[in-house]
């Protein structure tokens, strides 16, 4: 390749870079653009409740579209990842809860079709709090969402969350702080936080 | 291909030199300003690292804002600002061309503050997107990417219709940095906008990040270093075909890289795989990139002493090659599941982005600004005292930080452990973290002191062609005696 020249040089680079750029980004995200929805069978049917997986309007509640909005400009994903690792590559899973539902057997890693329909896959910067991938089957209350966002050492004293207070307001009214509609928002986007759906026989996709 | 310069060679490069003064002399302060900023942001952040509850009411002090903050405006204000005014200067004087349309180039970086200004305040007004280094509103990424594009797109007629028969190693790096990042910056900017497909959104967001440093950062560093160490040792580069290899080593493999953070994530498993062992390959450019400049430097190591573009150099060199072996180190399936999402990783992009690459451009600031002004820098004390703070700064940082990454890393690695342990024992190392960026800051204070001097000292700047000899703090350099093409 002579790279005295110009087009030589561009070129060079380019079938360098077209490859990763290619295989590695624009393919891949072309076939999880066209993810499908596989079907349960009748007897998971049964058992699940749901008919197809993934299903994401079943994990779609509230304001949970804008709770991810509020989730993001507060910086959440910089401490919280929200991507659960199969055991050959950490021991996410041995936390509890943070596969899923261990007691019904649910646990499990997290696959692309967990964040189908989400705009952005909040998977993390650093690890400085708990994983949320499943947090809406470990908080499964609005009020104990509320007290974990307004005064997380209420729950564990050695927490390193700060506390949300800016999203309450004081009501004159009630003589407390209420939410505002940007944590009710937020609480609907954490408690929807669920992905450990069970993966129906049918589906041969590699997770 | 070391020739003695000629009167003519002389004159040209003073006029290029007065070409370009003014587009790198506004890249090169307001990167500085920013620096500041960001540095103090730094220390901000690591503050609320160790001390959660402080300011705890306050909305614009939480972590979560003022970290993306600290980021954005220390890769978008300082780093891609800095290293744009060196890759103009740097191709101008390689090609022998002068920089036309300066003036336009300083309007258009005018732009470019205002557009890192509007990033910085919108994610402290709350509407960041929790996506690393791409944290700003959605429409300023295409602005980002035109007015970037506006500012490097000179350096390729520079490039083709450069007078001189060979081309010099430092100029493909320059041209590849300056095409790789708007095709990088563009493709992430279109497929986190899409909202198709999540998980690879994240992924080319962090395909970003690492290409960022692999295939902008290292290419216009190493272009300063091509340039600088044989411009101070006055001899050829000891091998233009080892430097060639490396430049396509690291345009190979580089963009494969990305996916190593998200090992085990929600992605086929050959793509961390294939990351991982990109960054492995890459570890094959460093070592003939480092052996090259070694036997450049060959028994003139003494240059070190007085050369504050060498020494900074030699310190941003030698800080590559902790980044990407450290960065080798921490994919080995035995380790990587404790340091992912640890410390570690996070202490890494710091070492990447000042360590490596800020003290490079450090070097080729300290080369070129005496050039562009025409006067030399104020005094050696503060050099030197921007020097250790700077190099005490990143190592106790990077430290810091590496440590704090292997404690979270251990305690998270043991699932019986308490969750909140991990962060309790991990972040007591946050506060060496904290002090090592007022270290930092102190010092690039100062430094933006002196460039700032350096930029109102304009009347000090002589008559004729930028010869400079080595003045009191001890200078030195064969610019005149030497040309290296």
């Amino acid at each position: 390749m002579n790279t005295n020249n110009f087009w030589g040089l561009v070129g060079g680079l380019a079938i360098c870079f077209a490859f990763p750029w290619l295989f590695l980004i624009v393919k891949p995200f072309k076939s999880e653009a066209r993810t499908v929805a596989v079907s349960y069978n009748a007897e998971e049917r049964e058992a699940v409740g749901l008919s197809v997986y993934p299903d994401r309007s079943t994990l779609r509640f509230g304001e949970s579209d804008f709770g991810a909005k509020v989730y993001a400009s507060e910086g959440c994903a910089y401490c919280h990842t929200q991507m659960v690792r199969p055991t050959y590559a950490g021991p996410d899973m041995w936390r509890s809860g943070w596969g899923g539902r261990d007691a019904a057997g649910l646990a499990r890693e997290t696959r692309p079709e967990d964040y189908y329909g989400e705009p952005f896959a909040f998977l993390g910067y650093q690890r400085l709090g708990q994983d949320l991938s499943n947090v809406g089957h470990r908080i499964t209350t609005r009020e104990e969402m509320h007290r974990h966002l307004y005064d997380p050492k209420s729950f564990d004293a050695d927490s390193g969350m700060p506390k949300y207070k800016h999203l309450y307001k004081w009501s004159d009214v009630t003589g407390k702080y209420v939410p505002s509609s940007r944590a009710e928002a937020l609480v609907d986007y954490l408690l929807s936080r669920k992905k450990d759906a069970k993966i129906p026989a049918a589906d041969k996709r590699n997770g | 291909m070391t020739v003695q310069a000629t009167e003519e060679d002389i004159r040209e490069r003073a006029l290029i030199d007065r070409s370009t003064r003014f587009p790198v002399l506004f890249f090169f302060t307001s990167a500085a300003a920013w620096l500041f900023v960001a540095t103090i942001l730094g220390f901000f952040s690591a503050l609320k690292l160790r001390n959660p509850g402080l300011w705890d009411g306050c909305e614009f002090l939480g972590y979560g804002r003022i970290f993306p903050m600290h980021m954005i405006a220390l890769v978008y204000g300082w780093a891609l600002q800095a290293g744009i005014g060196v890759m103009l200067w740097l191709m101008a004087r390689l090609t022998r061309h002068q920089l036309k349309y300066g003036l336009g180039i300083v309007a258009i970086g005018h732009v470019w503050n205002a557009l890192v200004a509007i990033a910085v305040i919108s994610i402290w007004a709350g509407f960041g997107r929790s996506i690393p280094l791409l944290d700003f509103p959605a429409w300023m990424a295409p602005l980002f990417a035109m007015v970037y594009m506006a500012m490097v797109v000179w350096v390729i007629p520079m490039f083709k219709g450069r007078r001189s028969g060979s081309v010099y190693v430092s100029e493909y790096y320059l041209v590849g940095a300056a095409l790789w990042f708007p095709w990088v910056f563009i493709t992430a900017g279109i497929l986190i906008s899409q909202q198709a497909a999540p998980t690879m959104a994240a992924a080319s967001a962090s395909w970003f990040v690492s290409n960022l440093i692999y295939f902008w950062m290292a290419p216009v560093a190493l272009a300063v270093a091509y340039y600088i160490v044989p411009k101070i040792a006055d001899r050829p580069i000891y091998s233009y075909q080892w430097a060639k290899y490396a430049f396509w080593i690291l345009a190979i493999f580089s963009g494969w890289t990305g996916f190593q953070r998200f090992y085990g994530g929600p992605y086929p498993a050959w793509m961390p795989a294939a990351s991982g062992s990109a960054v492995v390959f890459i570890l094959l450019c460093v070592v003939m990139t480092i052996a090259n400049l070694a036997m450049t430097l060959k028994d003139k190591t003494k240059l070190w002493e007085v050369s504050p573009s060498l020494r900074f150099t030699a310190m941003g060199m030698f800080f590559f090659v902790v980044y990407v072996c450290f960065s080798a180190l921490s994919i080995v399936p035995k380790v990587q599941p404790a340091l992912q999402f640890s410390f570690f990783l996070s202490g890494l992009d710091t070492l990447a982005i000042y360590g490596f690459f800020s003290m490079t451009i450090f070097g080729a600031m300290y080369f070129i600004v005496p050039r562009i002004t025409g006067c030399e820098w104020p005094s050696a004390a503060s050099i030197r005292n921007h020097f250790w703070f700077s190099t005490y700064g990143i190592l106790t940082l990077i430290i810091c930080l590496l440590v704090a990454g292997l404690t979270q890393g251990g305690y998270l690695s043991q699932p019986d452990i308490l969750f909140s342990t991990s962060f309790v024992n991990s972040t007591c190392w946050v506060v060496g973290a904290a002090i090592a960026w007022l270290l930092i800051a102190a010092s690039n204070l100062w430094f933006f002191y002196q460039l700032a001097l350096m930029f109102v000292g304009r009347g000090r700047k002589s008559k004729g062609p930028t010869l400079i000899h080595s003045s009191g703090h001890g200078h030195v350099q064969a610019e005149g005696a030497a040309k290296t093409v």
